[in-house]
């Protein structure tokens, strides 16, 4: 259980990395959402969710991605979710998540996968 | 100053479990804040290491737990002072956590949409745990999760 933090950056060819650490929940997730809306907002269509230092993500947060698969489905663009956790993966399994948006253990792999799909 | 409502402690009669000898009963009050969650997960996770389930299981609890008390800080009441109760208590054959608030709660009687934002905790916590039992009357709500304690001896059974 560690501190949250968020960052984002964009890699080039338009492709934008929200980076987030630590534990996920009902306390982090509108500073996670905002941060994910701020890319959207801007036009990113491909967006890589870098969750490989996430070890908790809550209900909420998944509604957080869940929002952010939504949008780019709206936009025709995509999202591909980083995390090699396997608490993360397991949950994404759980409710379905991983069905919605493949789940990539390690960001090149995110990294080719969306160059494949936009 | 163990269970006092007990029926389903038919062990209770000679032997200990050794998760009883373990774990004493924790009675919380939490002030309903998002600040609070992650002392919540860290009880819950600790108590599950205590009465001995593996650290999948351990993880389970957890997660079950902190949608338990996030549900209470999103769409409960607190009381006057502002705070929710969290017990977390070795009951018959299942570590039971209750969180308790001033609130109506009724538990959704459908599955969440894949595609919807919200709706998802009270899925989790019946996929995680052994038992889910909402009680709301007289103004208050109470959420019980029960967990099934590891059988002594059994594979996975460690302290870890």
């Amino acid at each position: 259980m560690s501190l949250f933090y968020v960052s984002e950056e964009t890699i080039g060819e338009g492709t934008d990395v929200v980076v987030v650490g630590g534990d996920l929940d009902f306390e982090a997730a509108p500073e996670f959402k905002k941060c994910i809306d701020h890319r959207l907002d801007e036009g990113a269509r491909r967006v890589i969710l870098d969750l490989a230092a996430v070890g908790f993500i809550d209900s909420t947060a998944i509604g957080v991605v869940v929002g952010a698969i939504n949008r780019l489905r709206e936009s025709g663009g995509s999202l591909a979710v980083v995390s090699d956790e396997p608490n993360v993966r397991r949950i994404f399994d759980v409710v379905g998540l991983d069905d919605l948006t493949p789940l990539h253990s390690s960001r090149d792999d995110a990294i080719s996968a969306l160059a494949g799909a936009v | 100053m163990r269970s006092q409502r007990s029926p389903a402690r038919s062990k209770a009669l000679g032997a200990e479990t050794p998760a009883d000898a373990a774990f004493a009963p924790l009675d919380l009050r939490l002030p309903a804040r998002a600040s609070e969650l992650r002392a919540a997960r860290r009880h819950a996770h600790d108590a599950a290491a205590a009465c001995g389930f593996d650290v999948d299981d351990q993880y389970e609890f957890m997660y079950a737990a902190n949608e338990a008390v996030t549900n209470a800080i999103k769409h409960g009441r607190p009381d006057s002072d502002g705070t929710i109760g969290l017990r977390i208590a070795v009951d018959g054959d299942q570590l039971v956590l209750s969180v308790s608030d001033r609130g109506r709660f009724a538990a959704p009687r459908r599955a969440p949409d894949p595609m919807s934002e919200g709706g998802r905790g009270f899925a989790f916590m019946t996929e995680l745990m052994d038992h889910v039992e909402v009680v709301s009357e007289r103004g208050s709500t109470v959420v019980r999760l029960g967990k099934r304690l590891p059988v002594a001896g059994a594979p996975g059974d460690a302290h870890g």
